[in-house]
């Protein structure tokens, strides 16, 4: 425990040194739902086939986004730590390369959840989105798993890439995959059949259905379980990908 | 428990990289470091010093072979190697973003000290390296050389039985570095053994209590300074400055075929051996070309030594 306490110390003091960054932090799936969810409801927009209107069905989305967007800035920090020649430094402290990965998770999963409690509070006070208060363990279940398993996943490749900038190449292609093949922006079930497939192998969808359900109830609770179920797998195999490029030699 | 802070055994490290040949950078080491020991490494660039550090302090895995750091394997029980080692790696390494109070506290919260004492040390290790004015400030706007202060401070904040330096000197200035090196012997005195590596002879002369000198990632000597001495028995250093610089000065030095030789300004330097002739004799025949206003004879320097061995597995090489 001590250990991860130290990450997580370590990590906030850094984040500390920039309070502007954590506002942005906490506020930007808001302003993103402020911006498009207000925008497209305001043209007359509804998500077919689930009953609700486009800023309801668009905060899972949002969140899912906001996970996504917290565990590839954290990941990215592996870089940040190279280059303050600190990475090399901190595998020489007292603990396990798992501790260091948790530890560097878990301050950013306080930070998730903050930024979800934020966003759910404010949709539901200002946009009128009809929250389903019920869900709200499993929402910060799904937000806690979320945030964890992308970082995870985006740690394989910030730790195998040693390079910035062909990470970023990475993230962009990553980001431009698995949002927009997604669930994230709208319903798949009216797409086409390739692009449905696509799109329910995806983790994303996975994670923003489950979020989605959480929030505002729409989905098939079964499907939802079996969702659950996947991204938990592909989180631990992810955390299990981090691990061995984390171990590998510098 | 063994007698020894650090244990290798026929350590063998060999890089593998995509389409390139395999490189050796250890081939089979074997030493032992007593606790409470000033223990340096020295060798050429390359020549697997800090890739011995590297296994020692779990960066790598070795290739075959084993080590061990206060009786803990570095391969299969990294974190208890850890728990018992400060590290200083040859590139600088700090939090940037955060100011030099926070870097030292940082390394002192996953050290396990409590708060009580990380402000205590703070103050101290502040004290020691000069860093009070600057212990607010970013380490992002300290110099290279106040970045490594800071770097080296922090394996004061800690009491782990064991610290590696690489390199540690790197940028200090003169005055901090003899601060740093009569802590470290201080250190050393109340049992914590220190292991660096250091391409500057004259710290490792006065510092080291036992030497281990590395070529093409074998020993290529060991021993304490005088031991090592010994090797080079019969070698001196004549240094000889003249009013001006006699005629036939450099022939007169060729012609006892020194191991190397300099004449800088009126100042002949010559290092040679004392296989066919008497030092004093050299010293007479060149004393006799001149006026000399300085004279100074010494025995072998251990940078006589360590060039000595290493050009000679350069040429066995």
């Amino acid at each position: 425990m001590g250990a991860l306490a130290a990450v997580m110390y370590r990590e906030g003091k850094i984040r500390a040194t920039n309070v502007t960054f954590i506002f942005w932090d906490l506020v930007y799936p808001l302003a993103y739902l402020l911006v498009f969810g207000v925008g497209m409801t305001a043209m007359g927009l509804t998500a077919p086939g689930t009953g609700v209107d486009y800023n309801a069905f668009f905060l899972g989305g949002v969140l899912g986004m906001a996970s996504f967007g917290i565990a590839s800035n954290t990941a990215w920090s592996f870089f940040m730590d190279r280059d303050n020649g600190i990475f090399y430094e901190m595998l020489t402290y007292p603990m396990s390369r798992a501790e260091y990965l948790l530890g560097k998770a878990l301050f950013n999963l306080l930070i998730a959840v903050g930024q979800a409690t934020t966003t759910v509070l404010l949709a539901a006070m200002v946009l009128g989105v009809p929250v389903r208060w019920v869900g709200v363990p499993l929402l910060v279940a799904a937000v806690l798993m979320g945030t964890a398993g992308w970082f995870f996943f985006y740690a394989i490749f910030a730790l195998v890439i040693r390079r910035n900038d062909a990470f970023n190449t990475v993230t962009s292609v990553f980001y431009f995959v698995f949002l927009f093949a997604s669930s994230m922006f709208y319903p798949i079930e009216p797409l086409p059949e390739s692009f449905r497939a696509v799109a329910l192998a995806n983790p994303i969808t996975w994670h923003v259905d489950v979020l989605r359900y959480a929030s505002i109830g729409v989905g098939a609770p079964m499907q939802i379980a079996v969702e659950g179920v996947a991204f938990m797998g592909f989180s631990a195999a992810s955390f299990a990908g981090a691990l061995w490029a984390l171990s590998r030699e510098p | 428990m063994s007698q020894h802070a650090i244990e290798v055994h026929d350590l063998v490290k060999t890089f593998q990289r995509r389409r390139q040949p395999p490189v050796r950078a250890i081939g089979g080491l074997t030493f032992s470091v007593p606790r409470g020991c000033i223990f340096g490494l020295l060798g050429p660039n390359g020549a697997g010093k800090t890739t011995t550090l590297r296994v020692l302090t779990t960066l790598i895995r070795p290739t075959s072979g084993w080590a061990a750091v206060e009786g803990f394997d570095t391969l299969a029980q990294g974190v208890e190697v850890r728990r018992r080692i400060a590290v200083v790696l040859q590139e600088t390494a700090a939090e940037l973003f955060l100011s030099v109070r926070d870097n030292l506290a940082t390394f002192g919260r996953f050290h396990g000290l409590s708060p009580a004492t990380i402000r205590s040390r703070i103050d101290e290790v502040l004290d020691q390296f000069e860093l009070e004015a600057d212990a607010n400030r970013k380490v992002m706007d300290l110099s290279g050389g106040f970045k490594r202060r800071v770097q080296v401070a922090k394996v004061f904040m800690v009491d782990t039985p064991v610290a590696f330096l690489d390199e540690f000197s790197a940028g200090m200035d003169p005055l901090l570095k003899r601060a740093v090196m009569a802590r470290l012997r201080d250190e050393a005195s109340r049992g914590r053994t220190i292991v660096f590596t250091t391409q500057i002879l004259s710290e490792a002369e006065e510092l080291c209590d036992d030497i281990l000198i590395l070529n093409g990632g074998r020993q290529a000597a060991r021993g304490d300074v005088h031991t090592l001495k010994l090797l080079s028995s019969g070698l001196y250093d004549v240094s000889m400055t003249f009013e001006r610089v006699p005629e036939g000065l450099e022939a007169a030095i060729e012609a006892y075929a020194p191991l190397r030789y300099r004449v800088n300004q009126n100042t002949a330097v010559v290092t040679l051996h004392e296989h066919n002739f008497k030092v004093l004799d050299v010293v007479g025949t060149l004393a006799g070309l001149g006026h000399v206003l300085r004279l100074e004879v010494n025995g072998a320097t251990l940078e006589d030594i360590f060039v000595e061995l290493t050009k000679a597995r350069g040429r066995e090489a």
